[in-house]
């Protein structure tokens, strides 16, 4: 075996002082959290003393007694059947209304291109829990000017009704993050070498040929991440409906799982629950973002063979 | 006013809405409990403390400065925290478990027993409250007594009134409903006129708690050490049948209540009157300053004609952390906040409700908006309320689970048709499995 030498000892010094940071904020905010809510959610309070007034508290061992009971809360389960449709709907929308953005944006003929990137983006600067609150007074009867002219229109709207209210906050989801979207999807298109559009117009291809069969294939993969990353900040949705909760009479206390695992830890002071209610949305979001990764992976590949 | 979701009086509606921004806020705990059991040493004497006081209540600042000036040993500090959602108790919770509480807080009656279970409250009977106990008003008291061990100082309670719009009822020639019949058929009277006399506001379980109290229900006994929970009992199935009959007849609206739609409808006079209580008069007055002068209070619809049930909603108690260092000094300042006449006016002038206090001001100190209600000593109504609101009514543990699952189970009923009795059994199970989560023993009534 060769001994390393001095330069690759202190590379590999540089390399470690490099990473350390990294690796202890990483362990900190990340691995320890987890680690927690995991260790959280195994254990239960059992409680003495008459009526458990004024009785000792001790954390017990539950097994798996937590994630039972969050199974058979059926506000938690019918919480994620929500946010599944949430995403059903709200995503492949928002992604197609994005991707047409972004090509639009960076079609040759696009006249001040700057300024409008910028204002599609902006709402992605918006705190989330802002957007929320200013959708809201554009939601709430007696006070939104949308729904004072639907009423003059004769048209009956409310926002925050039961049927209604789920794509209200799909509405603010949208006007938040298809900026944001297509910044990604633009950022993917300038990488492509000009060189190919260039063969593209030689051979004749019209610009609507030239974004089917050259810009969307090539951008696939930033098309794979931004689904990956709504996927997740759907099942993730919390900000819009706690805002719009106190405004609304259809939005229950576990309208999203979030939600749900929320008030478990602060309303009804249950952290084992609410631990392991995160930890299941965890395990949920990991199945389909990878789920989701690997189906589109293999029909990449499938394509490449072809 | 004293009701943590009662926004304060001049509360600016955008705050409100804004106030779920504080949210975030109860993120920020990490649990590491603290092992110190042993007696807490107090202070020596001279050496000067600071006590932190956690509270929502607007102009809590003003009897707290006063206290200071007057002791200048024992400093304390409000801390404000946020009362939208129920976040300020979400707080002391979280506080608690990381072993870090504040000295002080202030507590809704029923919320103090879902501390009690956390071991979060100090027992006050080690350091002498026994001896005031006679400065307050006695139902009050019991309400913060569990077993022999008192853990609270009353400060203020919300003996519910119906507030009307008397000049739209006098145009519209319809009486001040005295009975629910009266109040059924007021309702429909109003709405031949394009306007709502009510909502039913499905995730307020405090004022349907007040309903329901008023009918004579008792949602919590204890039997030996075991949670008995009868929420699903007679009185509170007609409460639940009769709002249910109102909302199906589409004769009241189902806006939750004290957000901006209801404060414009309220200011528009689209909705004609609000069973509130008796801190409401400072929000009628902050949010709907342009109604002042049409507004008169008379009390609760009765289930019998001629009859003198009456219900409370909301109201607060000063407590004591278990994990205070100044044990006796803490004591003093919640006694003091609570019984002495300078702070009292203080207290009144922010409106905080009916005083928990027997003595220490006048009734009529409590019109502080009598313009406001055309002159009328609307106090009265309030005093006269309190006098008839039924003193066995006790809190459980984890009430304000229950109002949360109420709160769902009524906006499940309101929006798929569901009837509201089969909200109550079903959330009479729930609330009995919460309390069996919690470790304790709990069965159905």
């Amino acid at each position: 075996m060769k001994r390393p030498t001095r330069t690759e000892i202190r590379g590999a010094r540089a390399a470690a002082g490099f990473l350390l940071p990294f690796l202890a904020l990483f362990l900190f905010c990340f691995i320890a959290p987890i680690g927690y809510a995991l260790y959280e959610s195994v254990l239960k309070t059992e409680r003495t003393g008459a009526l458990g007034l004024g009785g000792e508290t001790r954390e017990v061992w539950a097994g798996f007694s937590n994630y039972a009971h969050a199974l058979e809360d059926d506000r938690f389960t019918t919480g994620f059947g929500r946010v599944l449709l949430f995403g059903a709907v709200q995503i492949p929308l928002m992604i197609a209304f994005a991707t047409a953005l972004a090509l639009l944006l960076e079609a040759a003929s696009a006249r001040w291109v700057g300024f409008f990137r910028t204002a599609f983006f902006l709402p992605y600067g918006v705190p989330g829990v802002i957007a929320s609150i200013l959708w809201g007074f554009l939601y709430v009867p007696g006070i939104s000017p949308l729904v004072e002219l639907a009423d003059a229109a004769g048209w009956e709207v409310d926002f925050l009704g039961r049927s209604a209210v789920l794509w209200s906050i799909a509405n603010i989801v949208t006007w938040q993050f298809t900026g944001y979207n297509m910044l990604v999807l633009i950022a993917q298109l300038k990488a492509v070498p000009g060189e190919l559009y260039e063969a593209a117009r030689i051979d004749g291809a019209s610009a609507w040929q030239v974004a089917r069969h050259i810009k969307l294939p090539l951008i696939r993969p930033a098309l794979v991440l931004t689904t990956v990353f709504s996927l997740i900040g759907t099942l993730q949705l919390f900000a819009e409906p706690k805002v719009l909760k106190p405004l609304s009479n259809s939005i229950d206390s576990g309208y999203t799982p979030n939600l749900a695992a929320y008030n478990e830890a602060f309303t009804s002071n249950n952290q084992h629950i609410a631990a392991a209610e995160a930890v299941l949305l965890a395990l949920v979001a990991c199945v389909l973002s990878f789920g989701f990764l690997r189906l589109v992976g293999q029909r990449g590949r499938d394509g490449e063979d072809r | 006013m004293s009701a943590s979701d009662a926004q304060g009086p001049g509360t600016p509606r955008r705050a409100v809405l804004g106030g779920a921004a504080a949210v975030a806020a109860g993120f920020a705990l990490t649990g590491c409990g603290s092992d110190d059991d042993g007696e807490p040493e107090g202070r020596k004497k001279g050496e000067k403390i600071t006590l932190t006081f956690w509270s929502w209540v607007p102009g809590i600042d003003k009897p707290v400065a006063l206290w200071n000036r007057r002791h200048p040993e024992v400093r304390v500090e409000v801390e404000k925290v946020s009362a939208v959602d129920g976040a300020q108790y979400a707080k002391m919770h979280a506080a608690i478990k990381a072993g870090k509480p504040p000295d002080l807080g202030q507590i809704e009656y029923p919320v103090v027993p879902s501390f009690l279970i956390d071991n979060g409250l100090l027992d006050l009977t080690r350091y002498g409250v026994a001896a005031h106990k006679d400065r307050f008003i006695g139902w009050q008291w019991q309400q913060s007594v569990f077993g022999k061990a008192v853990y609270a100082v009353p400060q203020a309670s919300g003996p519910m009134g119906l507030f009307l719009r008397r000049d739209l009822f006098d145009k519209w020639a319809i009486e001040p409903p005295a009975t629910w019949d009266d109040y059924a058929e007021a309702a429909e009277a109003v709405r031949r006129r394009g306007a709502w006399i009510e909502t039913f506001s499905a995730t307020n379980g405090n004022r349907f708690a007040g309903l329901a109290w008023q009918a004579g229900a008792r949602w919590f006994r204890t039997e030996g050490d075991t949670w008995v929970v009868s929420l699903d009992d007679e009185p509170t199935r007609k409460v639940a049948d009769y709002w249910d009959d109102l909302v199906r007849q589409k004769l009241i609206k189902t806006i939750p209540d004290r957000q901006n739609a209801w404060y414009k409808d309220i200011q528009t006079g689209a909705m004609a009157s609000w069973l509130g209580a008796s801190w409401g008069d400072a929000l009628l007055v902050g949010n709907a300053p342009r109604t002042a002068g049409k507004w008169r209070v008379a009390p609760m619809p009765q289930w019998e004609k001629g009859g003198h049930a009456h219900a409370n909603w909301g109201g607060s108690t000063t407590a004591v952390f278990a994990g205070t260092r100044y044990p006796k000094d803490a004591l003093e300042f919640a006694i003091w906040l609570n019984t002495d006449p300078d702070s009292i006016a203080l207290l009144i002038e922010n409106g905080y409700g009916t005083p928990g206090a027997k003595k220490g001001y006048a009734t009529s100190d409590l019109d502080v908006h009598k313009d406001f209600f055309g002159g009328q000593t609307y106090s009265r109504v309030f005093a006269e309320a309190s006098r008839g609101v039924d003193t066995s009514w006790r809190w459980g543990p984890a009430t304000d689970t229950l109002y949360q699952r109420l709160g769902d189970a009524f906006t499940a009923a309101v929006g798929n048709g569901g009837s509201f009795r089969s909200a109550l059994a079903k959330v009479q199970g729930e609330t009995v499995w919460d309390l069996k989560e919690k470790g304790l023993k709990a069965e159905a009534g």
